[in-house]
């Protein structure tokens, strides 16, 4: 197990350097640079900046500094907002963004593995269908739209209690948390009902639930100790991807529900094309992802033994 | 009323399907007593599966259905009883194996908890009673290091070590009849002899039954006391090991035993498999259902279902009108004529 983690976590390093090297490269041949974007600034104030930021030096040189500042864990500063750190825009930003994430993950993968349960216990009956309706919903609306309409939920149900029982936009309690996780791990939530459904028809016709029957085991106990566990493991191989899907719909739930992610920071930044905001927020992001594929890599193999094992 | 230990009567299985119903088992008698081994055998396909499963409450409903029949363990009727009654006998005094032990236990936990677990439900032992036990019962099955191989998982196991491990679960509640249905087919040859040398040996020192389920007559003559012939859902001669032999009363039994390569008397006697294929369950024949590939074949076998006729005032029977006293007589059934 140890050794399979330290397998994991070295392709992580390498992943991640990978990515900054692939950002790095993508910023330096996008026309234009930062300091473009001001009010036309005089050469000699322009050349000032360039030394400032380091812009003035041969490429490779810029990109040896920005890997060993990243060593360092230094993102340097934004080209934008005035001497604020990139480190503590993530600082400030991050966890708000990983909170919302993390919520939602928690919240498509437990939906996604329970209403998978369900629908395949009552195959091609009411629940199923109804559930395999909502399913598709989920898949295919996007989810600005189920930003807006739980936003549009929020303000009834206020509404009809008289007072902000849940706010409609927002950040600080677990209240402000619910809607935008929620509706952040709807699409998720679908997907993930779809394929439990699927996986749990498919471990019932396994020859060892046939030996599970023979052996005198109750329904009850077949399902919760060789059924789930075994139907689990395909939904378990897609969280990795789906964590990356989430957090780049992170986004714009943030953008819709105001909340003070780094979601709207990369954004801009991407707009105003600041070099160290992006770079910055990128590879961090990065890492993170990287980090939770890990986390879902070591949670399959406690799952599954023969990862684990081998 | 009976003074069998199972016994099995009319047993009829249908399956739906989208072409029809599939007839697969088409009245079905058999019993077993204490102690001895009873093998069905007979070409893939022809019901022997279903028929075990339908004892064992094993078969998919729907598709499947049990049309007719009784089947009494002890005097008390089996068939199609609901889970929690069934699970009253099932695994605790009828145990199976099945015929793919690499995919017959659950990848996801361990040997030791697998075995664990029947003696849990079924005996209230503690986890670690239950433990301690199944590595008994590894040890039982012949498996090298037990107590270490107990707390591995399927995948580490090799297809004969599996199968072992089967047995030891079967055996966990000291059933008084073992099922297996092909318990050697997926395995080498050489594993093959050690399964079934383990079998026989289980069956004197535990006492039990064995049905066996094989499509291999080397492997009826080396393990079975009694033998059912079953050919398209149908038990088609049942007698003693030594009466089907030597005695054959069925074209088809005949058929089989001249298909079995170690019953090549020399090199230029050479193999003769059965020609054809079994009938479409949709629609069996009306009369014989081997009527289509046997060589003895008469006007009154296409349209008239052979009863069961005695061969000889033992109980040795075969459904067969070759066996009426008004069919002609000849000194030996054989796949003559080719
Ligand atoms: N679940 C099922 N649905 C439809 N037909 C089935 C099903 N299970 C078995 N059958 C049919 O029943 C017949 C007997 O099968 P089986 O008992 O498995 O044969 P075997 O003698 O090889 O064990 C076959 O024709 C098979 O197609
Ligand atoms: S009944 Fe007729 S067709 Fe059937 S096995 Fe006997 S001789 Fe052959
Ligand atoms: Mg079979």
């Amino acid at each position: 197990m140890l050794y399979y983690i330290l397998k994991r976590l070295a392709a992580g390093v390498i992943t991640v350097w990978f990515i900054a090297t692939a950002t790095f490269i993508a910023m330096h041949s996008v026309p234009g640079d930062p300091l473009m974007n001001d009010k036309a600034v005089s050469a000699e104030i322009r050349k000032n900046l360039e030394r400032k930021y380091g812009l003035d030096r041969p490429v490779h040189e810029q990109y040896f500094l920005f890997l060993g500042n990243m060593l360092k864990g230094d993102f340097g500063i934004s080209f934008t907002q005035q001497n604020r750190k990139v480190n503590d825009i993530i600082r400030d930003h991050f966890p708000v963004s990983a909170t919302l994430g993390v919520l939602a993950i928690l919240i498509a993968s437990t939906g996604g593995v329970l209403w998978g349960a369900l629908t395949a216990i009552y195959r091609n009956r009411l629940p199923d269908i109804i559930i395999m309706f909502l399913v598709i919903l989920g898949i295919s609306v996007p989810s600005f739209v189920f930003a807006a309409l739980g936003q549009l939920l929020l303000v009834n149900i206020n509404k009809l209690v008289g007072y902000s029982l849940i706010p409609v936009a927002g950040w600080g309690t677990i209240w402000h948390m619910l809607m935008p996780s929620l509706v952040l791990g709807l699409g998720t939530m679908a997907l993930l009902t779809r394929l439990m459904r699927s996986s749990m028809l498919e471990v019932v016709n396994e020859d060892y639930i046939k030996t599970a029957r023979a052996k005198g085991l109750s329904p009850t106990r077949i399902f919760f100790r060789h059924q789930l566990r075994n139907a689990i493991l395909p939904v378990v191989t897609v969280l990795g991807p789906q964590i990356a899907a989430i957090t780049t719909g992170g986004f714009v739930v943030e953008l819709v529900f105001a909340i003070p992610g780094l979601g709207r920071y990369f954004v801009q930044a991407v707009q105003q094309l600041d070099y160290t905001v992006i770079m910055g927020t990128t590879v961090f992001y990065g890492a993170f992802l990287v980090f939770m594929v890990i986390v879902v890599d070591i949670l399959y193999g406690f799952i599954d033994p023969r990862v684990r094992l081998q | 009323m009976s003074e069998h230990l199972l016994e099995v009567t009319n047993l009829g299985v249908q399956f739906a399907t989208y072409g029809g119903e599939v007839k697969a088992v088409r009245g079905v008698d058999f019993y077993v007593d204490k102690g001895e081994t009873l093998a069905i055998v007979g070409e893939s396909g022809c019901g022997k599966s279903v028929t075990v499963q339908s004892l064992m409450g094993l078969i998919p409903m729907p598709p499947g259905k049990i049309t007719s029949g009784s089947a009494t363990l002890n005097g008390k009727e089996i068939l199609g009883l609901p889970p929690k009654q069934a699970n009253r006998f099932r695994g605790v005094e009828i145990g199976m194996i099945f015929q793919d032990p690499m995919t017959s236990l659950n990848p996801t936990m361990t040997i030791g908890d697998q075995i664990s677990e029947t003696l849990m439900v079924h005996r209230g032992f503690s986890y670690r009673e239950a433990f301690t036990r199944s590595i008994e019962l590894l040890e039982r099955t012949r498996i090298p290091e037990a107590s270490r191989r107990a707390k591995q998982y399927p995948f580490e196991f090799s297809g004969g070590m599996l199968q072992r491990a089967m047995i030891a679960q079967s055996l966990a509640c000291n059933p008084a009849i073992l099922i297996a249905d092909e318990p050697t087919t997926a395995l080498d040859v050489t594993i093959q002899a050690q399964i079934l040398e383990l079998m026989a040996e289980l069956q004197r020192t535990e006492e039990m039954s064995i049905i066996l389920i094989t499509h291999d007559l080397a492997v009826v003559a080396r393990m079975a006391d009694r033998v059912a012939v079953m050919y398209a859902g149908q038990i088609v001669e049942t007698g003693t090991v030594d009466e089907i032999f030597y005695e054959s009363a069925h074209p088809y039994t005949v058929g089989l035993k001249e298909a079995m390569p170690s019953n090549r008397v020399s090199r230029d006697k050479a193999l003769m498999p059965i020609l054809g294929s079994p009938p479409d369950l949709f629609s069996p024949p009306k009369g014989c259902g081997y009527y289509a590939r046997c060589p003895h074949a008469m006007k009154v076998c296409k349209h008239n279902l052979p009863p069961s006729f005695p061969i000889s005032d033992t109980e040795h029977v075969a459904r067969c009108w070759l066996q009426h006293e008004d069919a002609p007589k000849s000194d030996h059934i054989t796949q003559a004529g080719r």
